[in-house]
């Protein structure tokens, strides 16, 4: 909708999904939760399960816009759009959702990776529409950063870090930046510092220096490259020292 | 190539308790069916982008942007706008406690402010100075400051404010 208002966007036709049925459920499926593209923020803010199981999205949600936006706006609807600022882009790129969609070739899935290719773009075909997110909830060590001028402004840069532990070390960390590039990436670099290799003070230094060397920042008039370069390494610090508490 | 939807659907809500019904353009905003065919102007439209917040209604008891909600959208539901708030010239308690705080200057904002703190208050009766803060963010207001605004809904939570019934319970 922000879209048509400054007339960004002219679609000659727009369906309004809110009456199709099993959109808008939350669903504990054992080793993942499937989320329904018509759950909205709020929802997501006040899952008891969420915060039991995924509370990596219950703690990112309350930074998504304010409340007046969060109850109308949908986290399919946040995933499709691939906003690289977007919190639920940022966050389920680390978590390594899969996304479902469903179009008159039947139904499709789709891996985190190879869903968000672009700024605003998403490999979703036109005749397509996103039905579900299904994340793994063994990533059960997470943390999500996010530095923005102001509460519910679009954050400057967003770290988002999760991984399975095992034996004090985590196996399969990922971590992602938003916000601060022109499209949610991984940061490769940092992930290789952080797999199966204790969480020291030292490694969160490592990984924050990797962070500044290996990402491509944006600059605008919020922020200058140079800035955010700093920032995503601020994050990327503070994600790993969360990151080991749940490790 | 863009296509002006000269197509009307009718659509029908219940707005502050009663039926309006009307035959639109798709792409009619709510905010501009409840100023124009429902002619309740109490509700202001700011930036019509989502950011300000002086169109915020409580579409199903939830506040919402009535400028990023289509009419059409709000087919059979129910709205609250600000002219739900008072009994006639009788101010509801939250908005006395505007008044008594001094929480509106200009008063463009203060619409979307009393919808957006009717919500918070029906949902905690009781809210921190935090969770007003983090309600409040979610608007603009370019006179106050927000600091009369944020002692305003505390002083309403604290005289006992539940949404727009309350007016008619007489002394607190």
């Amino acid at each position: 909708m922000p879209l048509l208002a400054m007339r960004l966007a002219a679609p000659s036709i727009l369906v309004d999904l809110q009456h199709v049925p099993n959109l808008s459920d939350i669903e504990d499926r054992g080793d993942h939760i499937r989320i329904g593209a018509r759950v909205t923020h709020r929802e997501i803010e006040r899952s008891a399960l969420l915060a039991d199981r995924l509370p990596i999205l219950s703690a990112a949600a309350s930074h998504i816009a304010h409340p007046q936006i969060r109850s109308r706006g949908t986290f399919g609807g946040s995933t499709a759009h691939a906003d690289p600022s977007g919190e639920w882009p940022t966050i389920l790129l680390a978590l390594s959702a899969t996304m479902q969609a469903v179009g008159p070739h039947g139904n499709r899935t789709i891996e985190a990776d190879d869903f968000f290719v672009g700024p605003f773009t998403s490999t979703l075909r036109d005749d397509e529409i996103l039905t579900h997110v299904s994340i793994p909830t063994t990533r059960t060590a997470w943390s999500f950063q996010e530095a923005a001028v102001k509460k519910g402004d679009y954050g400057l840069a967003l770290i988002a870090a999760t991984g399975t532990p095992r034996g004090g070390v985590l196996v399969d960390p990922r971590v992602t930046v938003g916000a601060a590039v022109g499209s949610v990436t991984r940061l490769v670099a940092v992930e290789r510092i952080l797999t199966d290799e204790p969480l020291t003070d030292e490694l969160a230094e490592e990984a924050a220096v990797a962070a500044a060397e290996s990402v491509k920042p944006i600059s605008d008039i919020h922020g200058s490259s140079d800035y955010r370069r700093k920032l995503v390494a601020s994050l990327v610090r503070r994600a790993v020292v969360e990151l080991k508490n749940g490790a | 190539m863009s296509i002006t939807p000269e197509e009307r659907l009718n659509v029908a809500m219940t707005i502050n308790g009663r039926r309006y019904r009307a035959g639109v353009e798709a792409r009619k905003t709510l905010a501009d069916f409840i100023r124009e065919d429902a002619q309740l102007p109490g509700t202001k439209l700011g930036c019509e982008h989502g950011v300000c917040g002086s169109c915020t209604v409580l579409l199903d008891d939830l506040p919402a942007r009535s400028c990023l909600t289509l009419a059409v959208q709000a087919e059979g539901r129910q709205i609250r706008t600000v002219e739900s708030l008072a009994d006639g010239q009788e101010l509801n308690t939250l908005q006395r406690a505007f008044r008594e705080q001094h929480g509106l200057q200009c008063g463009f904002c203060t619409a979307g402010f009393l919808m957006t703190a009717t919500a918070l208050l029906e949902e905690n009766p009781a809210p921190t100075r935090e969770d007003i803060v983090e309600t409040v963010s979610g608007s603009l207001c370019r006179c106050t400051g927000y600091e009369t605004i944020v002692a305003a809904i505390e002083q309403a939570a604290a005289d006992g404010a539940e949404g727009n019934d309350d007016a008619k319970d007489g002394a607190q």
